[in-house]
């Protein structure tokens, strides 16, 4: 970071003589300050998870969910700043309604990547807007079978098995690679996502957190993206909360 | 004589001498003007629907016929909206199914973010369509149908209501579109004659009606099939028979009539 | 010189990823008199403190009716919250017109949320300089959001915002597990003894200075003031803030750096619920002016 306040990190779209676009790393800097999030490509769908810090005990337990659908078959789940998310994932349904309009058929999801990754480049290219501070897991189900992507704020986007961003996202993907992805079925993947999101907060242990899990499978919801029920997430609790602790028997 | 049509009815330029575009800031008068739908292209035929004590019976056949040819005989004319609603459509062919696309747009929207703070009932549907309608007919570019919504609304209670080309609503206990209006009405009403006599009507009655009327608009509809759809929607529960054949036909009486099958005087 | 030149725009992040322009916008509502809201199983609530410029002016208005079963109460810049409710107006007429139904809270409190957001994106912009606690009845039972310039929007059980606001949170942590059965009266009047404790020393609550606003199931949204509220301080207990009663003479305690959304005892349920009563005082570390 040497080259702060030589001038060439005040506004978006602007190169330092090195190369670089600082806004634009500054708004990675947001998104690694957020809460973690993760997704999970298995057999035949998608299954996204979230930690929700509780900032407040007054807040309502299980409202103010987080994971998103576009369209029927697209789940959303980002770290970062909240509000661009929102922000991100409207932009993501009018895609998805035009290209309804246009094809008279829902969006693959490749495509879906491709625009909202054009979207979010467009937003380093000027200086009167500023990047979006999130990053942005997408994943669904079209007719060639699940996909799972992640943007960053700069807008490149690639692929994955297993994504996550966010504060946790190091011990996540440590979590992740050990998996076998993307055989895994789309219940054991619940189950999974709900122990690494618990162990990614073990770094932030003194605050609470709430748990959060969608899923789109072909199997489990008719290829539709959905949260599930208060049911399988308790149960997805108690398989997380005994693995963690299992864990740290191990350790002791 | 002239032929253009697009010359008809103006002044004669031998006579007034070429008519001038600018003088009506017109746009230049040797093009078509822009024209709206003003007739229904591939169509299909009557909707039915009639209330019964606990929910509604909606039906349609699923022709689509090509003015006097029976163009498509497997086009699905009742489409589910929600979980709740039916949706009927009778009248141009591809109208009704930019109707169903925005239906299904509408669902999809609907299903963002629900946390079941707020689901949607027939009357919203119908009150959302009947605000299509009566736009596109406000633009002079109506969308050419004839519309029934049955289901069961916020209430609990059975829900049926009419909306068409013009925009115009109406709500009764039996209601049909196109010549079921004439055909298949006035015996529906047989079984419904008071807004709240549906509430003494059985479903089993209901459905042997609707039968029977599907059956005489067959008979007497010259761009109608013996094969219908039929939704019957209940509180919590929608249910979609497909391909339903007219039972018990009997073409005897038709020999009595004139310009029925065989060719007498 | 190199004083922070990060936070003259809402398009400029810091080199930690923060946004000052926004936290800025978030400070305004501190400027503004405290509101509170809270719900129990059937209703919601809202009461506020009104300030009046100067004495012969009139108390300027913090509570503003939606629709039949929605409103808001705001802090901060009140024409920042006439924009933003006006548009919540058109959007209520327009679920009305459209589907013949009511607006669904949530879809309030997103709608101008995601409006907010679009101004801490877009140079030109600034944020909105006021914070609003939205309250409303749908399907789904009563709501209350609390709704931020940052574009944020979030559900609560009781939440206040507000200048010394921190006072009212701390009695709603203190007794929000009593809401959800508490009769409407008595949920009103668990309100009023919030915002009390949000008061200067020598302030009280006042027919000219308090509004009370509910909404419920078959209970459409109503707005009380002036003469109506009588009644409803006359059941508050004489004793003023027993609650949370205050230190004599620290009042002017060092400027709280404790921000929005870090309430001490966040994370520990044990702590906050079994609170001694004197445990509140840093709560009042706010700006105490009007």
């Amino acid at each position: 970071m040497s080259s702060i306040g030589t001038g060439y990190d005040l506004s978006n779209s602007v190169f330092s003589p090195d190369g670089r676009n600082f806004q634009v790393e500054y708004a990675s800097k947001a998104v690694e300050n957020g809460s973690t999030s993760i997704a999970i490509k298995c057999k035949d769908g998608v299954v996204f998870a979230l930690e929700k810090i509780v900032t407040s005990k007054l807040l309502v337990p299980g409202a103010n969910q987080r994971i998103q659908t576009v369209d029927k078959h697209i789940g959303v789940v980002y770290s970062g700043l909240v509000p661009d998310g929102r922000h991100m994932v409207s932009r993501g349904r009018s895609e998805a309604y035009n290209w309804r309009s246009t094809y008279k058929q829902a969006i693959p999801v490749d495509s879906f990547a491709d625009r909202l990754g054009s979207y979010t480049q467009a937003y380093t290219l000027y200086n009167s807007v500023r990047p979006f501070g999130i990053a942005t897991i997408l994943g669904g189900v079209d007719e060639d079978g699940p996909h799972l992507f992640m943007i960053e704020p700069s807008g490149s986007f690639w692929g994955y098995h297993g994504a996550a961003a966010g504060k946790g996202r190091q011990t996540a993907k440590n979590e992740l690679e050990k998996l076998d992805l993307p055989n895994i079925s789309a219940r054991d993947a619940v189950n999974e996502a709900a122990r690494i999101i618990y162990l990614a907060h073990e770094d932030t242990k003194d605050k609470e957190f709430e748990l959060e899990i969608s899923w789109v499978s072909a199997s489990e919801t008719g290829g539709k993206h959905q949260h599930i029920s208060a049911e399988h997430l308790a149960e997805a609790k108690k398989f997380a909360e005994q693995a963690t602790s299992d864990e740290d028997d191990m350790e002791e | 004589m002239e032929q253009s049509p697009i010359n008809w009815g103006r002044p004669r330029d031998d006579i007034y001498g070429h008519y001038s575009d600018a003088i009506s800031q017109a746009p230049n008068t040797h093009s078509l003007p822009k024209k709206h739908t003003q007739q229904p292209t591939v169509t299909g035929s009557s909707v039915i629907g009639i209330k019964f004590d606990k929910g509604v019976i909606v039906a349609a056949d699923t022709l689509a016929s090509y003015g006097s040819l029976a163009r498509f005989d497997n086009m699905d004319r009742l489409t589910q909206v929600g979980d709740s609603t039916i949706v009927g459509i009778g009248g141009d062919v591809s109208d009704m199914q930019y109707v169903q696309r925005l239906l299904e747009e509408l669902e999809i929207e609907e299903n963002y973010d629900n946390s079941g703070d707020q689901s949607l009932h027939s009357e919203n549907i119908f009150n959302y369509l009947s605000k299509v309608y009566y736009n596109r007919r406000s633009k002079m570019d109506p969308l050419w149908n004839a519309v029934l919504v049955g289901g069961v609304d916020s209430k609990d209670e059975p829900f049926l209501s009419h909306v068409d080309l013009l925009g115009v609503t109406f709500s009764s206990p039996a209601l049909a579109t196109g010549f079921g209006a004439y055909l298949a009405l006035p015996l529906l009403r047989q079984l419904v004659p008071y807004p709240d006599s549906y509430k003494n009507v059985t479903e089993a009655d209901a459905r042997a009606m609707v039968e029977k009327c599907m059956k005489v608009l067959f008979y007497r509809d010259a761009r109608s099939i013996d094969k219908y759809d039929v939704a019957t929607i209940t509180k919590g529960n929608v249910k979609i028979e497909k391909d339903i054949k007219c039972k018990d036909q009997n073409w005897r009486f038709a020999e009595d009539i004139r310009g029925y099958g065989r060719t007498t005087s | 010189m190199f004083r922070n030149s990060y936070d003259n725009d809402s398009v400029t992040y810091s080199p930690t990823g923060r946004l000052f322009q926004v936290e800025y916008a978030l400070e305004a509502i501190k400027q503004g008199s405290a509101v509170v809201g809270l719900v129990s199983k059937t209703h919601a609530v809202v009461v506020a403190l009104k300030r009046n410029a100067e004495e012969l002016g009139s108390y300027q208005k913090k509570i503003i009716k939606v629709d039949n079963h929605l409103g808001v109460a705001l802090a901060g810049l009140a024409p920042d919250a006439r924009v933003l409710s006006n548009f919540l107006r058109q959007q209520a007429m327009s679920s009305q017109m459209v589907y013949k139904r009511p607006l669904a809270v949530s879809r309030a409190v997103y709608a101008i949320a995601d409006k907010a957001q679009g101004n801490t994106q877009q140079y030109g912009r600034r944020p909105y300089g006021v914070g609003l606690l939205i309250i409303g009845h749908d399907e789904a039972g009563p709501h209350l959001y609390e709704f931020l310039p940052s574009g944020s929007a979030l559900e609560y059980r009781g939440a206040a915002i507000g200048a010394r606001s921190q006072a009212a949170r701390t009695y709603l942590e203190k007794k929000f597990d009593t809401f959800p059965d508490l009769s409407l009266e008595e949920l009103i009047v668990e309100g009023l003894n919030a915002l009390r404790d949000t008061l200067a020393q020598d302030k009280e609550l006042t027919l000219k200075n308090t509004s009370i606003a509910y909404v419920g199931k078959d209970t459409p949204f109503t707005l009380l003031d002036d003469d109506k509220v009588v009644d409803w301080l006359a059941k508050l207990d004489g004793v003023s803030r027993k609650s949370n009663p205050r230190p004599t003479g620290g009042e002017e305690a060092a400027e709280g750096t404790t921000t929005e959304g870090e309430p001490a005892a966040a994370g520990t349920t044990a702590a906050a619920t079994d609170a001694p009563a004197d445990a509140a005082p840093d709560a009042d570390t706010m700006d105490t002016t009007e």
